[in-house]
């Protein structure tokens, strides 16, 4: 389990929350909505709400994702999860997500180069500072560059 | 060509000033008065709680000890329709920041606490955090001991809390709109032939420290909330402006 006070998103992040005011300002983007998924205890559990979470999403036809989580450690497995399950519907992915050297993935596979580190402390460890690590304007910017460019070259291929 | 789906308008009210008083109450020039004696009746209705305190943290005033931050809350209420649309009123300058304990001394969050020296543990002028020239308004409640880290036990600090916030909600539905220091307009907008995307956000719905609330009546606030655990952790999806409305409540 890791949801520390540093990358944890308070109430009021959500209200003012920088990755929805970047992807919806975007005019080459069309934002469907926003998806909230939990981080459920049980393994199985944890596998099944990201596949309903990309069921979801390719029922709406999305071309992309931007996927973040506030917490580390054992959410990883819901996390990693969902990435491939969008991937493997042909849906881009980028995120965010608290890596630095304490948080890396505990599990990894082969759909998780879109995701983008959040750690903002020299030594890459949770600083147990509220707010200190959390998702900014542009770390959101990158992982909308990046998802753009993501699906450019989707297009390109296809 | 865009098609607007609906508008949300939110109306900010600076607060210049923050003072202990008689009773407490909010004016739209910008003042606040807090009455901490409002907490016996609030804590009556919560057994899980053994005491709580208001303090006024004064902008700059941060070499202090705090408990873990479990939440910072805005403090808005919905004047027209619901969440998601029509519109919302606001408080900038001043933000809310829920801490808990027990009895025992343990501090309501397991991993990476945050209690320490106020300074050292919050990191201001972020997006969920204050700016350096805001007030802060502490709410932090000891729980009764074992309570520090039992769902029942953090719920009730977050309710007790939302209680304390409703009282300035109901003033400030009735604040004249175009007296506001801000004001801000977001639609929901189809942007048709554009890339279709989502932004998933993965939350915490773990246990006690680890929940979120959905769906709440009022923004950032915890009654009529449904958590994410009792849902079953599955996703749920809302519109921009719904999210932009407050439509998710913290529950760490």
């Amino acid at each position: 389990m890791g949801i520390g006070p540093s990358t944890k998103e308070t109430s009021l992040h959500h209200f003012r929350d920088p990755l929805l005011d970047i992807v919806s300002a975007d005019e080459e983007l069309d934002l469907m909505g926003i998806i909230i998924v939990g981080t459920p205890d049980d393994n199985e559990d944890k596998l099944l709400v990201g596949e309903r979470a990309a069921v979801w999403a390719e029922a709406m036809r999305a071309d992309g994702a931007i996927i973040s989580t506030d917490g580390w450690g054992n959410s990883d497995v819901d996390f990693a999860n969902m990435a491939e399950q969008l991937e493997t519907r042909g849906i881009c992915v980028t995120g965010l997500k608290f890596q630095g050297t304490v948080g890396k993935f505990v599990v990894t596979n082969d759909h998780l180069s879109g995701i983008l580190d959040i750690n903002k402390s020299a030594e890459g460890v949770e600083t147990n500072m509220l707010g200190e690590n959390s998702v900014t304007a542009l770390d959101a910017r990158k992982a909308t560059a990046l998802l753009k460019l993501k699906m450019r070259n989707r297009e390109k291929k296809e | 060509m865009e098609k607007d789906l609906r508008r949300l308008v939110i109306k900010a009210f600076h607060i210049k000033n923050i003072e202990e008083g008689a009773e407490n109450r909010i004016s739209p020039s910008g003042t606040m008065t807090i009455d901490r004696g409002i907490l016996e009746a609030i804590l009556k209705k919560y057994p899980q709680i053994d005491h709580a305190d208001i303090q006024i943290i004064r902008p700059g005033d941060r070499d202090r000890y705090t408990n873990t931050m479990m939440d910072i809350i805005p403090i808005s209420t919905k004047v027209l329709g619901k969440l998601g649309e029509g519109i919302t009123h606001t408080l900038t300058g001043v933000y809310v920041i829920l801490t808990g304990v027990d009895t025992n001394g343990k501090q309501t969050h397991e991993f990476g606490s945050s209690e320490g020296i106020l300074r050292d543990k919050l990191c201001l002028n972020r997006a969920g955090t204050p700016g350096n020239q805001d007030y802060i308004i502490s709410f932090d409640v000891t729980l009764k001991a074992g309570m520090g880290q039992e769902r029942e036990g953090v719920l009730a600090a977050h309710r007790a809390c939302d209680e304390f916030i409703r009282i300035f909600r109901m003033q400030m539905k009735k604040f004249r709109g175009e007296a506001c220091t801000e004001r801000h307009e977001y639609h929901d907008v189809v942007r048709p032939g554009k890339k279709r995307v989502l932004i998933i956000k993965q939350v915490a719905g773990q246990g006690a420290m680890y929940d979120t609330s959905l769906f709440a009546k009022e923004p950032s606030g915890t009654e009529g909330g449904r958590s994410i655990i009792d849902m079953g952790n599955m996703p749920v999806l809302v519109t921009p402006n719904e999210y932009r409305d407050g439509i998710i409540r913290s529950m760490q």
